[in-house]
């Protein structure tokens, strides 16, 4: 049964709360009007750099600044020596702003430039020379561990960072008692935030105080901790939160980038900026913390929850941050979920030399979920019920606790239950399954806030109402694109009965707002929101008590709808605005604005050492259900549907709220299946989106998303959080369906294509050879062990716009040359690592002859080395004429890049793993290139075994008309389902015999070996084929791969891949070749 | 070396300090015009998207001197003095954006598909938005803004 309150009825009447209201920063993010930290330009500024460790364990015996202080444009260098020497941290005090004595991890921060250019400061980090002797390092929980291992931090003794245990109820008991007992041991993965912009700072001083624009999601508990890091009182430091680009815990305040920043602004006198890489962020911003987490659970046969035990190591990284905090909820926070009588847990953190973790959304449940979630489901099966039944059976339900005295107020998690079963036909399916087909479910249970700072999880907030009428919200509590101003506002207008437009609300600043703790544990709705919803309501009294000195009646006779004051139930005509009654309350003998002020602390008890204590005043719950289909082939996933139902209470704002959810299934997704880094040495490689691709819009499934009918009684009009409740579950749900769909079950993610295909295949690894990891090639670890860590540039090259082929070959003869067409090459490699191209670009974009793209009388396609693949994919006698070449373009990607990359800009490097030229080595294009000897043309495949001569360049590519009975294909397979670089490529092209036989056969593979592999099927000549044939035929492919592991595959299965789409593309082709 | 283009209709002339200056950092930091964001600086992200001769580009692989004679168009162009783009108004309308930093990257992408194709395919819309990274919405409503822009396309009387 719904436990709906009663009181639900009067949201009925209310006009704001549950509105999609038009968001407040809307307008000024669609029209770029918003300014983001990296907008930022002060009088003055200075740029800031940071040296990172190439090293994961390294002692520093010296740094020498004096080269790079004395270089153009630099203003300071600062080491550790220059800082205040005082560690910081949230709740274990571990890291220094710039590292003293030694390093701890590849990427920890050494010393920092200020400089007039952002270049300069780059250039400025390659002279700095810093002496390390390396230690030995600790680069797993199992190394760390090791009796007599090297200590992360001296004055943790074993690596150990925290620990704690605790058994509630008889749990020995509770497992004798059970009839069915289920465990096992799931680990999980870092996951970085990967907010698009990344964090930053400008930070000025102004007579001895400062001030620091933080794109920080906890401006004051930031303030705090940087005040600390900096050795100033915390009241010497404003900070002003700008608008933030995404936060999702990576922006809460544990970073040192801004203290580094705030150093060299108090050093240099001037106002620095200091903004996060893109590698950087993958460095230094903090991401999930993997956990080994081994769980037992035990029910009675007719599944009756009786027992669960835990132990978990934890992968802190180098330094502390949050982590301690989020072991605490990765151990108890489950317990609320379903109605356990006793657990008993151990619970570890365990210091490492690698990248430190952190808050991220779900703060330790998703890791905690992966494996309960999954235990769960096993259970169902040794118990012959099904899951959904199972979980139902054993929900909490509004006045439970958990052992760990959590009080459950609203709880809707069956209607979730039901709800999302509903959504996805989960009983339907389940009936009528089909092959490879599967349906996985999963539950959270969430906080609406924490006691983690100290014993107070409360929130203050001011609401004045002007003399205008209009009101003004004033939290520190702040926006970080989740939509909390927007959601305030509301509750502020329903509660003063104003129109929302007439509602403003300011972004923090701390020398102006009360103290607050910002944007975490999905606290603001409801914290935050009752706060205002205080304020407001203390606004409104005092607005009634001025006015029933106007009105000359009892205050409780007024009322305030829609910005007018007026006797309740009283004609349109009696009513003043809200504008007249303060005016008139303002401007009069001891007159007064009206200022309401609230404060509300959650309802919830501090947690003792061993996380004992009701943690939150109400608790948001989610069910979230997922169906999949799995290609046994290749192992890969494809994600068909996920629904999720979230009981939040009330729902203040439908789009946001439904946003909200839709975002965190997302990343559940990306950090299932997608997200994740090779490492080398310690290093994660390569720390770019190309190796960390995060989830796009083609690869997401249908998602739905409900909310359940519940109310909060402590909530502001009945509302709970759901910030990050909707990731939680998704990646046990998704493992859970893929168990269901193929029967392997993953307990180790991230779900990668190839630990099914492993699963589903073992005797095609049962010869493998285990590789040594290769060093990456070109990757920050390059540049850092290099000694080259800047990236910057060495020189900065001539650009010159070529007007004929000629002159551009002339050109290229001077030497010192390259060539630039679209120039996105250039600027990937310059991106990556440092080097431009050459000293002198010559651009052949404009030459008239390089741009035609013509199909002759005969019927031959000439493509132009300037024409782009945009002209391509949108020529029909291209789609018809030859289909490889189409398939290639679409599996480019889309619109924005098939635009900028032009037919000599991928058929140039003579890359095999790029599509074009591939798909242009199966139909046997020639290459027509021009040189200091004048021109020549050459078959495709002979310029991949020979390369093309110094100084020559590609006019244009010719393939010639496809004959009757051909056909030709291309396949691109990315094991991850994102668009990034193959994990194998292939291509293939047919002609058949008017008896259907074939004439001829050809296959070409690409990303599997130093060139692209060219499979002669002379022996298929006039065999009758099928798609068996044809797949013998592919095997021939796997004794020529040469395949480099990496974060797209071993070496094993990419040879497997490399035959599989080999196949595909044969058949592919052949089947085409029949329809022709 | 001067590299003269038109921004936003304008003729502007710019020295490029560098011969391979990118058009991101002409754009935020010469001509100020920082609603155009850099993610990633390898054509990943798309958070950069600008149109430039009527095609979708990411700036920061675009050299700036490629684009001598160029026709630049950035989100700091769509909107009217008293009203927004139909495009930016299908985003406002949709609550299509959340922390707003891809916001002015996916405009000027869905802008550079509708003014080509006014009444796109589903497959055109999920490709295109496909072109632009989201961390905060998970794509959802932003696909539905793409369609609410088509609709007030239509309204406003425009093909």
């Amino acid at each position: 049964m719904n436990q709906r309150d009663p009181r639900l009825g009067s949201a009925a009447g209310l006009v704001v709360v549950g509105k999609d209201v038009p968001r407040t920063d809307a307008v000024p993010k669609v029209t770029g009007a918003a300014q983001y930290v990296a907008d930022m330009r002060l009088p003055g500024m200075l740029h800031a750099a940071v040296l990172r460790s190439p090293h994961p364990h390294a002692r520093i015996a010296s740094i020498d600044i004096s080269a790079a202080a004395a270089m153009p444009g630099v203003k300071m260098v600062v080491t550790g020596a220059d800082t205040a020497r005082r560690k910081w941290g949230a709740f274990r005090p571990d890291l220094y702003p710039l590292a003293i004595g030694k390093v701890r991890y590849f990427g920890d921060e050494v010393a920092a430039v200020a400089a007039t250019e952002a270049a300069a400061a780059l250039a400025a980090l390659d002279k700095i020379a810093v002496q390390y002797e390396v230690l030995p390092a600790v680069l797993s929980l199992d190394e760390a561990l090791k009796p007599g291992a090297p200590l992360v931090h001296e004055d943790a003794a074993g690596n150990i960072a925290h620990h704690f245990n605790f058994e509630r109820g008889d749990v020995d008991t509770g497992f004798k008692a059970s009839d069915v007992i289920v465990e096992g041991t799931w680990e999980s993965v870092r996951q970085w935030h990967a907010a698009l912009e990344t964090i930053g700072c400008v930070a000025q001083w102004t007579n001895g105080r400062l001030t620091m624009w933080c794109n920080t999601q906890t401006p004051f508990l930031a303030r705090d901790r940087y005040s600390v890091a900096l050795g100033v009182p915390e009241s010497q430091v404003r900070v002003v939160q700008t608008e933030v680009g995404g936060g999702f815990g990576g922006k809460s305040g544990d970073d040192n980038a801004s203290v580094i920043c705030a150093i060299l602004a108090q050093k240099t006198g001037r106002p620095v900026k200091l903004i996060h890489t893109r590698e950087e962020e993958f460095l230094a911003s903090h991401p999930r913390m993997p956990m080994r987490y081994w769980v037992r659970l035990g029910f009675t046969r007719d599944g009756i929850i009786k027992a669960k035990e835990i132990r978990m190591l934890a992968d802190n990284g180098a330094y502390t941050g949050k982590s301690q905090a989020i072991l605490g909820a990765a151990t108890v926070r489950h317990d609320a979920l379903y109605k356990y009588p006793c657990a008993r847990a151990d619970s570890t953190l365990v210091y490492t030399n690698l990248v430190p973790t952190g808050a991220f959304r779900g703060f330790g449940n998703p890791s905690a979920d992966w494996a309960v979630e999954q235990a769960w489901d096993l259970a169902a099966g040794k118990l012959g019920m099904d899951v959904l039944d199972l979980l139902r059976k054993n929900a909490v339900d509004p006045g439970d606790v958990s052992p760990h005295n959590h009080k459950i107020t609203s709880c809707e998690l069956k209607q979730c239950l039901d709800k999302s079963a509903e959504m996805i036909g989960w009983r339907e399916k389940r009936k009528k399954k089909r092959a490879n087909h599967g349906l996985g479910i999963g539950c959270s249970v969430h906080v609406n806030g924490r006691r983690s700072f100290g014993d107070w999880d409360g929130a203050s907030a001011i609401v004045r109402v002007n003399a205008d009428g209009r009101a003004t919200v004033i939290t520190g509590e702040g926006e970080i694109g989740q939509g909390n101003l927007t959601v305030l506002r509301q509750i502020a207008a329903e509660e003063l009965g104003l129109p929302y437009e007439d509602v403003d609300i300011m972004r923090p600043d701390t020398d102006v707002q009360p103290h607050s703790l910002g944007a975490l544990a999905s606290r603001l709705t409801y914290i935050a929101g009752n706060a205002v919803k205080r304020a407001a309501g203390a606004a409104a009294k005092q607005l009634l008590a001025a006015a029933a000195g106007q009105f000359n009646r009892p205050a409780e006779d007024l009322v305030i709808i829609n910005g007018q004051v007026g006797p309740r139930h009283g004609s349109e005509t009696e009513f003043r605005s809200v504008a007249e009654v303060v005016h008139a309350n303002i401007y009069k003998r001891e007159g007064q604005p009206i200022v309401g002020v609230g404060n509300w602390d959650n309802p919830s008890e501090f947690p003792d050492h061993s996380r004992y204590g009701n943690e939150s005043g109400a608790y948001n719950f989610a069910a979230q259900a997922a169906e999949v289909e799995v290609d046994p082939a290749t192992g890969q996933v494809k994600l068909l549907e996920i629904a999720t139902t979230v009981d939040c209470g009330t729902v203040i704002n439908p789009a946001t709220a439904e946003g909200q959810v839709q975002g965190a299934v997302t990343q559940g997704i990306g950090y299932a299946m997608i997200e994740y880094f090779n490492w080398y040495n310690g290093a994660p490689t390569d720390p770019q989106f190309l190796d960390y691709p995060i989830p796009g819009a083609e690869m997401m499934p249908k998602l739905h998303v409900a909310f359940a009918d519940s109310y909060e009684p402590s909530g502001p009009f009945g509302a709970k959080g759901l910030g990050e409740i909707g990731l939680d579950a998704i990646p046990a749900a998704i493992a859970n369906a893929i168990a269901d769909a193929v029967g392997v079950r993953i307990f180790d993610l991230p779900i990668t294509a190839e630990k099914i295909h492993r699963a589903l295949h073992p005797e095609l690894y049962a010869g493998e050879k285990a590789a040594p990891p290769a060093a990456p090639r070109s990757s920050a670890w390059t540049r850092l062990a290099a000694g080259r860590p800047s990236g910057a540039r060495p020189f900065d090259p001539e650009f010159v716009m070529a007007k004929s082929v000629e002159e551009a070959v002339s050109l290229l003869a001077a030497g010192e040359s390259a060539l630039v067409c679209g120039g996105m090459s250039h600027a990937i490699r310059r991106e990556r690592t440092g080097f431009p191209l050459a000293q002198r670009l010559i651009a052949i974009s404009r030459i008239p002859e390089l741009r035609e793209l013509s199909v002759s009388g005969g019927g031959v396609l000439r493509m132009g080395a300037a024409v782009n693949q945009e002209m391509l994919y949108q020529d029909a006698r291209v789609r018809k004429g030859w289909p490889a070449i189409d398939d290639a373009l679409e599996a480019v990607g889309h619109t924005r890049v098939r635009h900028g990359i032009t037919v000599g800009g991928s058929v140039g490097p003579l890359i095999g793993g790029f599509d074009l030229p591939l798909a242009l080595l199966a139909l046997q294009a020639r290459v027509t290139v021009a040189g200091p000897d004048g021109r020549r043309t050459v078959t495709l495949e002979e310029a991949f075994q020979k390369r093309f001569a110094k100084g020559e360049m590609i006019v244009a590519v010719e393939v010639d008309p496809q004959p009757a009975r051909s056909g030709s294909s291309f396949f691109k397979y990315m094991a991850r389902g994102v668009l990034e670089i193959p994990t194998v490529n292939t291509a293939a092209a047919m002609i058949l015999n008017a008896d259907g036989t074939c004439n001829r056969a050809r296959a070409v593979i690409g990303a599997v070996s130093w060139k692209p592999i060219v499979l002669d099927l002379q022996p298929l000549a006039g065999k009758r084929l099928s798609e068996a044939v044809l797949r013998q035929a592919a095997q021939g492919v796997r004794p020529l791969t040469e395949p480099n592991p990496d974060v797209r595959g071993s070496v094993a299965y990419k040879r497997e891949m490399a035959v599989e789409f080999t196949a595909r593309a044969l058949t592919k082709a052949w089947q085409r070749a029949q329809a022709k | 070396m001067l590299v003269k283009f038109k921004i936003n209709g304008d003729p502007v002339e710019v020295s490029l300090k560098t011969g391979d200056r990118l058009l991101v950092d002409v754009l935020r930091e010469d001509l100020r015009l920082t609603g155009t964001k850099h993610g990633c600086g390898i054509g990943a992200c798309g958070l950069c998207t600008v149109i430039v001769d009527g095609a979708p580009v990411a700036s920061c692989l675009q050299l700036a001197a490629l684009c001598e004679g160029s026709e630049v168009r950035t989100v700091e162009g769509l909107a009217g003095s008293s009203a927004l783009h139909p495009v930016q108004q299908a985003f406002v309308n949709r609550s299509a954006l959340q922390c707003g930093i891809c916001i002015p990257g996916h405009v000027m992408a869905a802008c550079a598909l509708l003014e080509k194709t006014p009444q796109p395919t589903e497959e055109e819309i999920r490709a295109s938005v496909d072109s632009v990274y989201c961390r905060c919405t998970g794509y959802v409503r932003i696909a539905e803004a793409y369609r609410e822009a088509v609709r007030l396309a239509r309204k406003a009387g425009k093909p």
